[in-house]
């Protein structure tokens, strides 16, 4: 799965926003903390719930279970404003 | 049938193929009179070709939306959406030249423009009138509903477009742009002042988003840069007049502190 063609971030007053164009069909924002940061940049490229998790528990000191919920939280969010291509 | 025509718009020249003469009457203020020496030296920085699916694409970007909305479909006429997909296209490329489309109500007052934002319905256009009314013939309507704005690193400016609302407010003119004004109902007047963190979803939420990722791109870099200009300022404001005094003295009382 990846980031779907049309979603853009941007780096601005500190934070990580995305956003969709025109053609995206999402026209609100999404502001990131740090960690949706780090999923939402690994998306970028094509890459599974799996290799996130372990991108992910590279980087954070964090049990393996709040990770992936984590994980799976997010994606699920991503998910709901159609910025996922599978 | 076709009508092709020259026009100016923020500073850049734009060519612009039609399929309805209205299209060229609507946009009487700004063009390039036609004289053909004039003519021959323009070289258009945007060029527009309308086609019949540009005006479909109109009417059914429309209609999703009244769906969204949940009210009855509206049907416009097919002159009236090639104005607006002229301004789509127009806006499109705006960006690679610095501009991007507002959606909001801009005055101007002893040459320096103010620009009031917020949802549709809350009375921008409302509150622009309190400051004709209070400042007499001191105030210009820039652009009622939808002016560009222009960003570099020497300052930014707003200006008028033939897109200005449908009590069609607005002038050919330019002018710096002083304070950009998020505009909430309220009980009492007041304004203070607000950071960019805070008021960015909601100006994003009245800028025109490009479908070209690059476009889109260069229209975040061109917020940040507007952001960090202009003066930032949250207005609540009740429907009386005395809104306008409140607002122009607490923008003007707090200039200072920038």
């Amino acid at each position: 799965m990846r980031l779907k063609e049309g979603f853009i971030t941007h780096e601005t007053n500190g934070e990580q926003v995305m956003v969709g164009t025109g053609k995206a069909n999402f026209s609100g924002l999404v502001r990131s903390n740090a960690t949706a940061a780090f999923i939402v940049d690994t998306l970028k490229t094509d890459t599974t719930k799996e290799e996130i998790v372990k991108a992910m528990a590279a980087k954070y000191d964090a049990p393996q279970e709040v990770i992936e919920k984590d994980v799976e939280r997010i994606l699920e969010t991503l998910r709901g404003i159609g910025a996922i291509q599978e | 049938m076709e009508v092709t025509f020259y026009m100016t718009l923020a500073g850049q020249v734009i060519q612009i193929s039609a399929l309805y003469p209205t299209t060229k009457e609507f946009c009487k203020d700004y063009l390039v009179e036609d004289g053909t020496e004039q003519l021959a030296d323009l070289t258009p920085a945007i060029t527009i070709i309308i086609t019949p699916e540009d005006i479909q694409y109109e009417q059914e970007k429309s209609a999703r939306e009244d769906e969204v909305e949940g009210i009855p479909v509206r049907h416009f006429s097919e002159p009236y959406l090639e104005t607006l997909a002229v301004y789509r296209k127009i806006a499109e490329q705006m960006p690679f030249y610095d501009t991007i489309l507002f959606h909001g109500s801009a005055i101007a007052v002893d040459g320096e423009a103010y620009l009031f934002t917020a949802k549709s319905g809350t009375g921008k256009s409302t509150h622009t009138r309190f400051w004709r009314d209070y400042f007499g013939e001191r105030a210009v309507m820039v652009n009622d509903d939808k002016p560009l704005i222009r960003i570099t690193q020497d300052g930014v400016t707003v200006y008028g477009t033939p897109w200005n609302g449908k009590h069609r407010l607005g002038s050919h003119i330019s002018a710096p742009l002083k304070a950009i004004c998020l505009l909430e109902r309220d009980k009492e007047n007041h304004i203070e002042v607000a950071t960019a963190k805070e008021l960015y979803p909601r100006l994003l939420q009245q800028t025109y988003r490009p479908g070209n990722p690059a476009a889109m791109m260069q229209t975040l870099q061109l917020m940040d840069e507007l952001t960090g200009q202009v003066g930032l300022y949250r207005l609540g404001c009740n429907l009386s007049p005395e809104a306008a005094k409140v607002a122009y003295e607490g923008i003007h009382s707090t200039e200072f502190f920038k």
